[in-house]
């Protein structure tokens, strides 16, 4: 981040403070979202969300693997996010690195539930070929290709909207086999199964700059926070996740205000996100 | 896609053959099961501190929360690598890694990326960085077996270490986390309640001050058990700190004796 | 395997002689001073360009022109199977060598002393030939970024299978062991900059590929033009003349 001058973030805070930033949104209005589906051919499923100057990519691959054994009857999903140094130069070999770590592991936590599989917003369930033997494996990799603030929200966006695109293909199960071997399987290439995402919650992050609280922040927004959160809200309305970013303490009631103010956003986004993303596929039928 | 179609028999992959059966304990219907150390729902395992646990760092702590052994050991403030620009501000550097034998299954021994971003997060908060511009404080935290709630046994304890090494902070930091099973909160997990967990939170915070430098959840949750967990945590981390203060002026008092 | 079929048709359908669908669009990224995306069939690759600006590292810094830097990095999901490599492979490095050598040879650096150009390239879908599409990236994203040249680079690869000069190798005509030539052409000066050739081929036969490989540099200039033309005319449109 560039440095900025006294005077630019004295605008930037007075402009919160009054309710009207340097971009002419209000404290709690989105940039404008778009959304485009099925943009990697290679992948199962792919997204390209861009949110203003910010542009992800996230993409699903499918692979057949074995259930873990604590877990035989879901599928697993991990999720990796990388950082492009075209999006930033400092990012530049290794630098993005300690972005994506973090980048990676608050997706985890705000989509994939806790340990015993509860809570996650992918139903593990459903990917599940035969049980304690063959599951799908989703590998789900973001990708950040012009960055300008608010990633986590972009990512987790970009991440639902390649959920409803992926395709899975249909598994028929030749033969039983017996407990110790591997059952024979045919993957059909034509007939594909549509992913549930009506469960995929949304990620919202709101920032802190000041004493009030600003959603979907820029990079030079971003840059005078003294805390943000980021909570991840599913459609029943309950927090499937929330991480804490910037060092700064907060008192636990102002906490609890910012977890309550952004439920009401996402309530928002998620019905913006889904209309965009049912454009987004109609538009690729066509 | 549809030529990687063949289910990988190729690769071997041992399956761990314990903990293969879900233990019947852990249902959320029965309201009346034991933990697995006969603790109640709302009780921390017995937590013993000490400082000074490393000669040669200027401040180190050890901290035992019942199966969970940690050891932190601070260095500097000591001159920032030639190649990091001037900041007017001290830098702090977090490393938390694990020992080959702190699990059941062997590991690697390497260090942990996401827990040591988290301990950085924690703790920059209640550290007082202007008072050290142009220098650097390293914090390594070993994990010499982990036994559940790692992350929390680590913040607590390097933030004592932190105090040990005579450091300025605004605040003790502590740390505290809760699983959800079903209905029911527990707190302070250890490993075999994690590995079953339907979510967690976790919180550091201040407690003199009454700040929160750190929070995560996993897992649904709705916001009236948000604020019940919440509550939890921040009560326990209030008796921790004072644990943490009596350690301190222990070691204090044994020095001003010599 | 056969790669061209009796009636002259290869495995994607295409002619010997015939190229894939180029696309090209500038700007794809806004917060660099110059980005551009190149699309060459499945193949699609990202650029983007900072600079000139300050030098990071001072002992790099030279006083009589301006440093070239360049990162070539493949996204995860940019081949068939998923995997996760490290950055800074052998092969990453090497391309990302060959684009800076080739990209500084027509940038003006004595223009721009103790200044600092990256260039990064990001490969989204690799399909074959990503190297010729990063370079016309590249100089599409220098263009834009508005950074002097000589003139436009542009590259384009060819090869030699079932004897039969191909133009534009896919994947799997890039991955039969063939040679493989890559030429990067200033179409303005009339001259190679960058030849790169695998496997073994007859000079003679050589001659004729390598003017191929020339042939389809000068189509994707004609296009380059295109867009960079059609780009200005839209700045010159918002500016309002």
């Amino acid at each position: 981040m560039k440095g900025l001058s006294v005077g630019e973030k004295l605008f930037i805070e007075g402009g919160i403070a009054q309710d009207l930033r340097t971009d002419g949104r209000r404290r709690l209005t989105y940039r404008p979202i778009s959304v485009e589906t099925d943009v990697i051919s290679q992948a199962n499923g792919s997204a390209r969300v861009r949110m203003g100057g910010t542009e992800v990519i996230a993409t699903v691959k499918a692979e057949l693997g074995r259930p873990n054994a604590m877990q035989p009857d879901k599928g697993k999903v991990s999720i990796f996010v990388d950082c492009s140094p075209t999006a930033e130069p400092t990012f530049e070999g290794r630098g993005g690195e300690e972005l994506a770590t973090e980048l990676s592991v608050s997706l985890e936590r705000c989509l994939l539930g806790g340990k015993s599989g509860a809570g996650a917003g992918i139903d593990l369930s459903s990917l599940i070929v035969v049980e304690g033997k063959l599951c799908w494996d989703l590998y789900i990799e973001g990708l950040v290709v012009s960055s300008d603030g608010n990633l986590l929200d972009a990512l987790g966006a970009a991440i639902k909207a390649a959920l409803s695109n992926t395709g899975i293909p249909k598994v028929n199960v030749s033969a039983e086999a017996s407990a110790n071997e591997q059952p024979e399987v045919d993957v059909s290439d034509e007939e594909f199964l549509q992913f549930d995402t009506s469960g995929v919650p949304v990620i919202v992050t709101l920032t802190k700059v000041g004493r009030h609280y600003i959603v979907d922040a820029t990079l030079e927004e971003e840059s005078q926070m003294s805390s943000a959160i980021s909570i991840s809200v599913n459609r029943h309305c309950h927090v499937c996740g929330l991480t804490k970013r910037g060092g700064a303490g907060v008192d636990p009631s102002v906490i609890l205000d910012m977890i309550s103010v952004g439920k009401h956003v996402s309530e928002q986004l998620l019905n913006k996100l889904d209309s965009e993303i049912a454009a987004a596929e109609a538009d690729e039928e066509e | 896609m549809a030529k990687k179609a063949t289910p990988a028999t190729s690769t071997y992959s041992p399956s761990p053959t314990t903990h293969k059966t879900r233990p019947p304990i852990f249902r959320s219907d029965d309201v009346d099961w034991v933990r697995p150390d006969g603790r109640a729902f709302h009780q921390c395992r017995p937590a013993f501190f000490r400082t000074g646990a490393v000669n040669a760092a200027s401040g180190s702590a050890y901290a035992e929360f019942g199966n969970t052994k940690v050891i932190v050991s601070v260095f500097g403030p000591r001159e920032s690598k030639k190649a990091m620009m001037y900041s007017d501000i001290g830098r702090l550097n977090c490393s938390v890694s694990y020992t080959t034998f702190s699990t059941p299954v062997r590991g690697q021994g390497s260090e942990n990326k996401e827990f040591s971003s988290m301990l950085h997060k924690a703790l920059e908060g209640a550290i007082i960085l202007e008072t050290f511009p142009k220098t650097t404080v390293d914090v390594f935290a070993l994990v010499l077996e982990s036994g559940g709630s790692d992350l929390p046994v680590v913040i607590s304890c390097a933030s004592l270490a932190l105090a040990d090494a005579g450091i300025m902070l605004y605040d003790l930091v502590a740390s505290v986390s809760v699983s959800c099973f079903g209905k029911n909160l527990l707190i302070d997990p250890a490993l075999e309640e994690e590995n079953y967990q339907d979510g967690s939170l976790m919180i550091t915070c201040m407690p003199s001050r009454y700040e929160v430098t750190q929070l995560t959840i996993t897992g649904e949750w709705s916001t009236a058990k948000i604020n019940e967990g919440m509550q939890l945590c921040l009560d326990a981390s209030c008796k921790l700190v004072t644990i943490m203060r009596s350690c301190l002026k222990e070691s204090a008092a044994t020095v001003s004796e010599e | 395997m056969e790669f061209v079929s009796p009636e002259g048709l290869r495995l994607d359908g295409r002619r010997p002689m015939e190229m894939r669908q180029i696309r090209a669009e500038i700007g794809a990224v806004s917060k660099a001073d110059g980005s551009a995306l190149f699309e060459m069939g499945n193949t699609k690759v990202l650029a983007a360009v900072y600079g000139p600006r300050e030098v990071q590292n001072r002992s790099q810094q030279m006083s009589n022109q301006a440093l070239v830097r360049c990162e070539y990095t493949m996204a995860n999901f940019s081949t068939g199977d998923r995997m996760r490599k490290p950055k800074g492979d052998r092969r990453s490095t090497e391309i990302s060598l060959v684009i800076r050598q080739t990209m500084e040879e027509c940038i003006l650096t004595h223009l721009m002393p103790r200044s600092q150009i990256d260039i990064f390239v990001q490969v989204l879908q690799a399909d074959g030939g990503t190297r010729s599409a990063c370079i016309n990236a590249a100089t599409l994203a220098l263009a834009d970024a508005g950074i002097p040249m000589r003139d436009i680079v542009t590259s384009c690869s060819a090869g030699y299978l079932n004897s039969t000069p191909l133009l534009d190798l896919n994947y799997v005509e890039d991955s039969a062991g063939g040679p493989d030539v890559t030429v990067g052409f200033l179409p303005k000066l009339d001259k190679v900059t960058l030849l790169q050739m695998d496997s073994k081929l007859p000079v003679d036969i050589f001659e004729n590929v390598m003017q191929l490989a020339i042939e389809g540099c000068k189509a994707v200039a004609n296009y380059i033009r295109e867009v960079m033309l059609e780009s200005t005319k839209k700045l010159e449109y918002c500016r309002g003349a």
